[in-house]
C-alpha cells in the first residue's frame, strides 16, 4: 500500500516534470476538468442547449406531422403569433393577456397571504414549529395532488362549493364551468398551492431581520402595527419584490392545474394554447415558436430578478 | 418580538389563547382541502358525497387497501415514480457533484465559461425545450421506458451551482494536504469532499427527490402505456373511468402524497435551503 502511493507519487512528479512549467498544471487540469464535467454535459447539451437551437430551427418552418421541418417560413409563426400577419386572423395575444390575468389573480393574493402567515408564525409560543409545518406543508403537495382535489372540490356532485354557485347565481353548475369565475377558481386552487413556499420565503426574510430594531422602535414607543409598517415591511421588500417576480414567472409557466381544471373548449392560457397547438394539432414548428416567445417574456422577468437579487445583496 | 410582549402584558394568559385559536384556525383552513380529501375517501363508493360525513361509524378506512386491489396498477404507478425519482437524485448528485469537483478545485482555462454553461441551463424554461425534447425522446424509441422518463434529467444546472457554492466554503488546505499525502483526486472526492459536504448533498437530494416525484407535465408527454404512467399521472386518469370513483381516486392521490409529505417533515431543514436557495435561480 505504502510503496504504492510511494510510486504513484513519483510518477506524479515525473509526468508533471515532462510538461513545461507554465502550462503543465492548468492544461492538464482542463482535461480533467472536462473529464469531470462530462456526465452533467453531456445531459445539459442534449436536453437543454440542442433542443433550445433545435426549437428555433422549428419555429422557422413548417413542420410536417412527424416533426421534421418542410419550409421555411422565417418569421411567419411569430407574427401569426403576436396577431402582426396581415394574411392571416390568427392571433394568440389574448392567451397572453389571459396568462397574464391569472398571474395578476394569483401574485398579489398568493405574496399578501404569505406575509400574514409569516407575520402569525413569528409568535413566540410553544410547538409554532407544529405550525410552521402545517403552513410549509403545500410545498410537498404536487400540483398533480391538488389539482384532482382542487377538480372535486368544484365539481357540483361533492357540493362543496355548490353554495357559492348559487350565491353568485351562476348558470352552470361549476364554477369552473362559468367562464365568469373559471379563471379566478383556477387561481384560488394556485393560491392555495403556493402557500408553503411563499410562506416559508417570507418567514425567512422576517428571521433575517435584526432584533434589536425592534428593540429600539419598542423603546421609542411604536406599536406592533407601525413596527410592521416602520420596519418590517421595508426591510422585506426585496424578499417581497423577488417573490413578486418568481411568483410571476410561475404563474405564467402554469399548466398542471389547468390541464386538470379546465374543460377542453374554453379559452385558455398561453402555455396550454402552446400544448393544444404541439398535443393535438402537431403544429411543432408553430407550437416552438410559441414555447420561444414565452421564453422571451419569461427571460425578462429573469434578467429583472437577477437586478432585483443583486439589490437584495447590498442590503445585507 | 418578544420585546413588545413584555412591555404591554401580551404574554397573559388570553394573548395565549387568542394566539393559538388563530394558529388552529388558520391550519384547519389550510388543510381544508386534505381534509376534504380524506373525507371523501372514507365515504365509499358514493356518487354524493357530502363535505363531512354523515355517519362516522361506517367510515370505510379499508378504502386505503381496497384501491390496490380495485386498481391493480397503482403500485406499478408507485414503484415507477420510486424507481424514477430515486434515479434522477442519485444521478443529479453525483453529475453535480463531480462538476462543481472540478470548478471549485482545479484551476483550468475556461473555468468561467464552463460555469457559464452550467448557469445558463437555468435561463431556458423547460417550455422553451419540451418540444424538440419530446420529438427526440420519440426517435430514440424512448416513449414509454424509464430512460425516457430519467435520462433528461441528469444533470442539474442548479446542483452544480449549489455543490461548487459548498465546497467554496470548505478549506483548500484539505485538498492540499491529501494530495500531497498521495490522495487521488477522486479518492478525495468521494472519501473526504462528498462526506464533508452531507448538508449539501441531503439539501439537493431531498430538493431533486421532491421535484421529480411531483412532475407532470413530462411524464404526461412520454407515456402513454398505462404501465409506464408515474402517480401524479395516473391519479389523474382515474375521473377517465366510467362510475363515479371518487373515494378510490381521493385514497389514491392521499397515498402517493405521502412520500413527499413524510420527506417533508424528515427533511424540512434541507428542503427550506434547497428552496431559498432554488429560489434564486429563476
Amino acid at each position: 500500500m505504502a510503496t504504492e502511493q510511494i510510486a504513484q507519487a513519483q510518477q506524479h512528479i515525473a509526468t508533471h516534470r515532462a510538461l513545461p512549467l507554465f502550462v503543465r498544471p492548468r492544461i492538464r487540469d482542463l482535461g480533467r476538468a472536462l473529464l469531470y464535467a462530462s456526465p452533467a454535459l453531456v445531459i445539459f447539451f442534449m436536453f437543454t442547449y440542442f433542443p433550445f437551437v433545435r426549437a428555433i430551427y422549428l419555429s422557422l418552418h413548417i413542420t410536417n406531422p412527424a416533426g421534421e421541418a418542410r419550409r421555411f417560413v422565417g418569421l411567419q409563426n411569430y407574427a401569426r403569433i403576436l396577431g402582426l400577419d396581415p394574411n392571416s386572423t390568427v392571433n394568440f395575444v389574448p392567451y397572453i393577456a389571459e396568462s397574464f390575468k391569472f398571474a395578476v389573480l394569483v401574485v398579489p393574493a398568493g405574496i399578501v397571504i404569505a406575509i400574514a402567515l409569516a407575520m402569525l408564525a413569528t409568535v413566540r409560543v410553544r410547538g409554532i414549529e407544529i405550525f410552521r409545518t402545517i403552513f410549509t406543508s403545500s410545498i410537498a403537495i404536487s400540483l398533480a395532488s391538488s389539482g384532482v382535489i382542487w377538480a372535486l372540490i368544484y365539481n357540483p356532485s361533492t357540493r362543496a362549493t355548490r353554495w357559492l354557485v348559487d350565491l353568485l347565481g351562476l348558470q352552470q353548475p361549476s364554477l369552473l364551468a362559468n367562464e365568469a369565475t373559471a379563471l379566478i377558481a383556477v387561481a384560488v386552487m394556485s393560491v392555495w398551492s403556493g402557500i408553503g413556499f411563499n410562506f416559508i420565503i417570507t418567514l425567512a426574510g422576517i428571521q433575517a431581520i435584526p432584533q434589536d430594531l425592534y428593540e429600539s422602535a419598542a423603546i421609542d414607543g411604536a406599536n406592533r402595527w407601525s413596527a410592521f409598517r416602520r420596519i418590517t415591511l421595508p426591510l422585506l421588500s426585496p424578499t417581497l419584490l423577488f417573490l413578486l417576480v418568481i411568483n410571476t414567472i410561475g404563474s405564467l409557466q402554469a399548466f398542471t392545474q389547468f390541464h386538470l381544471l379546465i374543460p377542453e373548449k374554453t379559452p385558455n392560457v398561453y402555455v396550454y394554447a402552446t400544448y393544444r397547438e404541439f398535443w393535438y394539432n402537431n403544429r411543432y414548428g408553430f407550437a416552438s415558436a410559441m414555447s420561444l416567445v414565452l421564453f422571451v417574456m419569461l427571460l425578462i422577468l429573469t434578467i429583472v430578478q437577477y437586478r432585483l437579487a443583486n439589490r437584495r445583496v447590498h442590503y445585507q | 418580538m418578544i420585546n413588545f410582549s413584555t412591555r404591554r402584558g401580551w404574554k397573559s394568559i388570553p394573548y395565549f389563547g387568542l394566539t393559538y385559536a388563530m394558529l388552529i384556525g388558520v391550519s384547519l383552513i389550510l388543510m381544508f382541502p386534505l381534509f376534504f380529501a380524506l373525507s371523501l375517501a372514507l365515504q365509499g363508493p358514493t356518487a354524493a358525497p357530502t363535505l363531512i360525513p354523515t355517519n362516522f361509524e361506517t367510515l370505510d378506512w379499508g378504502v386505503f387497501g381496497a384501491v390496490f386491489q380495485q386498481q391493480p396498477i397503482l403500485s406499478r404507478w408507485i414503484v415507477n415514480s420510486f424507481v424514477v425519482a430515486s434515479a434522477v437524485t442519485v444521478g443529479v448528485v453525483l453529475t453535480s457533484s463531480l462538476f462543481a469537483y472540478a470548478l471549485a478545485y482545479l484551476n483550468f482555462p475556461g473555468q468561467a465559461f464552463l460555469l457559464f454553461v452550467a448557469l445558463g441551463t437555468l435561463m431556458v424554461p423547460f417550455e422553451a425545450t419540451l418540444i424538440s425534447n419530446y420529438l427526440f425522446i420519440s426517435e430514440v424509441g424512448w416513449k414509454d421506458s424509464y430512460q425516457g422518463l430519467i435520462v433528461p434529467f441528469l444533470a442539474s444546472g442548479f446542483g452544480v451551482f449549489l455543490m461548487r457554492q459548498y465546497f467554496l466554503t470548505l478549506p483548500k488546505e484539505l485538498y492540499d494536504a491529501a494530495l500531497v499525502d498521495g490522495c487521488g483526486r477522486l479518492r478525495y472526492l468521494w472519501s473526504i469532499l462528498l462526506p464533508l459536504s452531507r448538508p449539501a448533498l441531503a439539501t439537493l437530494a431531498v430538493y431533486t427527490f421532491l421535484g421529480t416525484w411531483n412532475q407532470f407535465y413530462w411524464p404526461l408527454l412520454v407515456t402513454n402505456d398505462p404501465e409506464w404512467r408515474t402517480t401524479q399521472v395516473g391519479i389523474t386518469i382515474f375521473s377517465n373511468f366510467e362510475y363515479a370513483v371518487f373515494n378510490t381516486q381521493m385514497a389514491a392521490t392521499l397515498i402517493v402524497m405521502l412520500p413527499t409529505l413524510i420527506l417533508l417533515l424528515l427533511g424540512q431543514r434541507q428542503l427550506v435551503r434547497g428552496l431559498t436557495a432554488g429560489a434564486l435561480k429563476g
